[in-house]
């Protein structure tokens, strides 16, 4: 039966990929996306009846090792082939060091360690296949109303969605075999094949500002595919085996393999976009906003802090975990610093994941049992949220033409609905009694026997404050003009909006529950060298050593003020409007408008603080990332 | 705790504490009226204010900033509670977060400059304390091994002893949360306030009397982290919050308001500057 889930969350999205491809119908289109949906999500579901750590050697009894070498090499010559009809040195170059390598690796590799063990279904593989296959079957779905609509504006003669949406669920193939599998060659082709589905998605719209992007986010994720190679290489010939349990079982012991893990973490800062490599996520926002939601959410990025968590046991309790921890506080705050300067939503959201990321490596470092747990929640519930702000973010631009939140000033009144989830969702990014925020606390009490790493945090965590009550409140800005009128769209739209929403309050919700299914049995397991007590549960509350948080608790103490703010709202419809002040110079013909010079009315206009001189790229840019820099050689030196 | 504990523990968080804030207002312009030769009001017009506030016909620019004021109070009651009931101390802090947000996100429902300028402000000063007090929470934290407020109880010394800079550290976030000069950037009590009230424009009538009570809340929050660092006798405690709050008082007459590009470089340089040294001491002392 593991068998069969194996087969249909990793092979199925590979074939129904083909399938996308060749299929040239729209209705046809649908169906089979909806289909590979439907399957992805429950067979993702499904696998949660299954008990820890069920093994396979072989999926429907066939040995699929071959076929995999094979498309290792295919996926490298493509990505060879893109290097050399762009004329771009450095992917040519970095290509044909992977060909290369590669092959020396099928050759020496120890023949024993393929085929044993290939597939691993534990509690950290379960969430990250969860988050994989239900938010990213979301976004596929949301997706298609969304290239519809995308393809009629550039006035396309053939239409590109075969390609676009074979890629998008090859993505999820590929993620999930990533999350699952406990080979290392294996990774490391999973781990390739996301690079390609970046590369071929932010390409899409065939814009020269797309072409450019997209080979800078395939030179930067390979840069980091050599680095993985490489480790990979190093561990395989020292350790004679590829098998991931193996490899965290030997390396406390064998202490100069920190460098080759170093490695590995390295090729996780690409791919999970930490500074200094930060940019080529930012430009992926020029692709169509679903492979943003995919690429910040459930796929990608996620690849690369599962790879710092996967690994934390072979690295925890060392100086490198240290610096690992400094390497992801310093990103957190820096981000967040700079989405603080950026008016252009999109952007803001990009820089919020690489803030969040870098939250979640340096929990990876801290690597307490406390510290991986609220890693693990700050996964799934930055995934749920970050899809649906992205999805907001989209459906709101395809209305109003215009990605700047400045533009967004009072979209209350033109969709309430979308404006609405939009704010609810920023506030879950910040408030209790909310799971990113329940993840905030505990990496913040989990760390804070690290002074200089409290401090980042401390200082991050208000930043990030700042630049979401901005946006959430700015959705609200507008004159009172009488009833406000919920907008239409399309049920493909909506529903992954609503779904998203209500994941992001359910699961919020259900933490202890989650915490107890499955992050409890992953923490209580993982062999950490830095050991304080085990965070338990009790009648909805969660107890660390160091403090409690009452979820249950505060969730019905929210919904008492949320019953009670509602109901104030509700009376104050009866309310007398008023105009906003306006020193008393109001017109009198429009409450909004005063009289100024020549009695002429004028419309008083505001806009946001961005604290450019501060916080802007231009400011910042260099020292943020000159300072990440060092702290990545700190952290491979500390490997030595 | 036992069950009449958590019950006293209720009645004084959110009535005794409160009106105590409410006659510590009173009192306080009271002094700041001395200090400028005036005679002030009596000291029971904090609640005059309220009273007349909810007398009035309620106008708003905006339904939603009924909804906010609800919740600006709703979070700032809630941290009050969960502190008398000795939950734990950066839980507290995220939850006092919950109002002043709300607080922000009403006022900027109003397209009027003196309100979106306010809540730029405020949002201002949120980023120049919130990492004060979570420095504050950690400093706690080493002393005393646990985030949670029995811990503190607990001690044998007053904290003071242990974290006479993050006192200090504390001290700067009072004066922001207070409103008080040079940090009354967003809104202030006094009449030379070039933006109005700022963050509080657009509030008005029975509405702005929420957010004055969820205001006292707030104060009487951050009054008992103050309380916490002479925990070991109630004299110690009334004394060091009496001083404190006098020299509050003091600095607010005696010095302007300054720029929030000032506030944001003196609370985050100093204010960390400090931090770091005092949790220093305490991890290697």
């Amino acid at each position: 039966m593991p068998d069969t889930l194996l087969f249909i969350l990793v092979v199925v999205p590979f074939i129904a990929a083909l399938g996308l491809y060749a299929l040239r119908n729209d209705s046809l289109r649908m169906v089979l996306v909806l289909a590979t949906a439907v399957l992805l999500t429950g067979s993702s579901l499904a696998l949660f009846s299954h008990e820890t750590a069920a093994f396979s050697t072989t999926l429907l009894g066939l040995n699929p090792q071959p076929l995999i070498v094979l498309l290792d090499f295919v996926v490298l010559f493509i990505i060879l082939a893109v290097g050399l009809s762009a004329k771009h040195r450095l992917i040519i170059y970095l290509a044909g060091a992977q060909i290369v390598l590669l092959a020396v690796f099928k050759l020496v590799s120890p023949a024993e360690a393929t085929g044993q063990a290939m597939f691993l279904v534990d509690p950290l593989a379960k969430l990250m296949v969860f988050v994989v296959s239900v938010v990213g079957s979301v976004i596929v779905i949301h997706a298609l109303p969304y290239m519809k609509n995308h393809e009629e504006h550039l006035h396309l003669t053939t239409s590109r969605q075969p390609q676009f949406f074979a890629v998008m669920v090859l993505f999820l193939g590929a993620m999930n075999g990533l999350v699952l599998t406990n080979d290392l060659g294996n990774f490391y082709f999973f781990f390739e094949v996301t690079t390609l589905c970046s590369f071929l998605l932010i390409r899409h719209d065939l814009t020269d500002e797309a072409k450019a992007n997209s080979l800078r986010a395939l030179w930067i994720n390979s840069l980091g595919g050599l680095a993985l190679l490489i480790g990979l290489l190093w561990i395989s010939l020292d350790l004679g085996t590829v098998n991931i349990q193996q490899i965290l079982a030997m390396t406390p012991e064998a202490a100069f393999l920190l460098l080759p893990i170093g490695l590995l973490c390295f090729a996780g800062l690409t791919k999970a976009a930490q500074l200094p490599f930060q940019s080529w996520l930012l430009g992926a926002m020029v692709a169509p906003t679903p492979t943003s939601a995919l690429l910040h959410s459930a796929t990608m990025v996620k690849a690369g802090v599962y790879l710092f968590l996967r690994f934390s046991p072979a690295y925890s309790g060392t100086f490198f975990s240290t610096t690992v921890a400094l390497v992801g506080a310093f990103t957190f705050l820096a981000a967040a610093g700079l989405a603080i300067s950026q008016s252009n939503g999109k952007k803001i959201l990009a820089y919020s994941t690489v803030s969040n990321l870098g939250l979640i490596i340096a929990c990876a470092g801290v690597g307490t049992p406390a510290a991986i747990a609220a890693g693990m929640f700050l996964i799934m519930f930055h995934a749920v949220t970050k899809a649906l702000l992205f999805l907001c973010v989209g459906t709101i631009e395809q209305r109003i033409a215009s990605r700047d939140i400045e533009d967004m000033r009072g979209l209350y009144a033109v969709m309430p609905v979308t404006a609405l989830i939009a704010v609810l969702g920023a506030l879950t990014m910040i408030l209790p009694p909310f799971g990113m925020l329940l993840g905030k606390w505990m990496a913040i009490e989990a760390s804070a026997h690290n002074i200089l790493l409290v401090v980042i945090l401390a200082l991050g965590s208000a930043v990030t404050v700042l630049y979401w009550a901005r946006w959430a409140g700015l959705f609200m800005t507008y004159p009172f003009k009488g009833r406000i009128y919920a907008e239409s769209q399309p049920a493909m739209t909506r529903l992954p909006l609503f779904g998203l929403i209500a994941a992001a309050v359910l699961l919020s919700f259900y933490a202890p529950a989650i915490y107890n299914s499955l992050i409890y049995p992953t923490i209580s397991t993982l062999p950490l060298a830095m050991v304080d007590a085990v965070p338990g549960t009790s009648w909805g509350i969660l107890v660390m050593e160091r403090g409690s948080f009452p979820v249950i608790p505060l969730f019905l103490v929210a919904a008492l003020g949320l019953i009670a703010a509602i109901y104030f709202y509700k009376v104050a419809g009866k309310v007398k409007p008023t105009g906003p002040y306006l020193s008393g110079a109001q017109s009198p013909d429009n409450e909004n408008e005063y009289i100024g010079p020549l009695r002429q009315s004028i419309l008083p206009a505001t806009s946001n603080y961005y604290l450019e001189k501060i916080f802007g790229e231009s400011t910042i840019n260099r020292w943020v990332n000159t300072t990440a820099m060092v702290l990545i050689l700190l952290m491979l030196g500390g490997g030595l | 705790m036992t069950s009449a504990q958590v019950f006293l523990a209720l009645i004084a968080g959110l009535f005794l504490a409160p009106l105590a804030v409410g006659v510590l207002t009173g009192v306080d312009r009271r002094v700041t009226a001395r200090l400028q030769s005036r005679i002030g009001p009596p000291i029971l017009q904090p609640f005059y204010d309220i009273a007349k506030l909810m007398g009035k016909e309620p106008m708003l620019a905006n339904h939603w900033l009924a909804f906010c004021s609800m919740l600006y109070l709703a979070g700032a009651v809630t941290s009050v509670v969960l502190f008398f009931l000795q939950a734990d101390l950066l839980l507290i802090f995220f939850v006092q977060a919950v109002g002043s947000v709300f607080l922000v996100i009403g006022a900027m429902t109003v397209p009027s400059p003196y309100s979106q300028i306010g809540a730029h402000r405020e949002l201002l000063q949120i980023i120049a304390y919130e990492p004060l007090l979570i420095l504050v929470i950690v400093g706690i934290f080493l002393a005393t091994g646990s985030f949670k407020i029995e811990a503190v109880y607990a001690m044998e010394q007053p904290l003071l002893f242990k974290l006479p800079l993050l006192f200090l550290v504390l001290g700067i976030a009072l004066t922001i949360k207070l409103r008080k000069s040079p940090f009354d950037i967003s809104a202030s009590h006094h009449a030379h306030q070039e933006i109005v009230r700022g963050v509080y424009t657009e509030y008005s009538g029975p509405y702005l009397a929420i957010v004055e009570i969820a205001h006292w809340f707030e104060i009487v929050l951050i009054l008992c982290l103050l309380s916490l660092f002479w925990s070991t006798s109630i004299v110690g405690l009334v004394l060091l919050l009496g001083i404190t709050y006098f020299v509050e008082i003091l600095v607010d007459n005696t010095t302007s308001r300054m720029t929030w590009r000032w506030m944001l470089g003196t609370a985050w340089i100093t204010g960390i500057t400090f931090s770091l040294i005092n949790l220093l001491w305490l991890y290697y002392g």
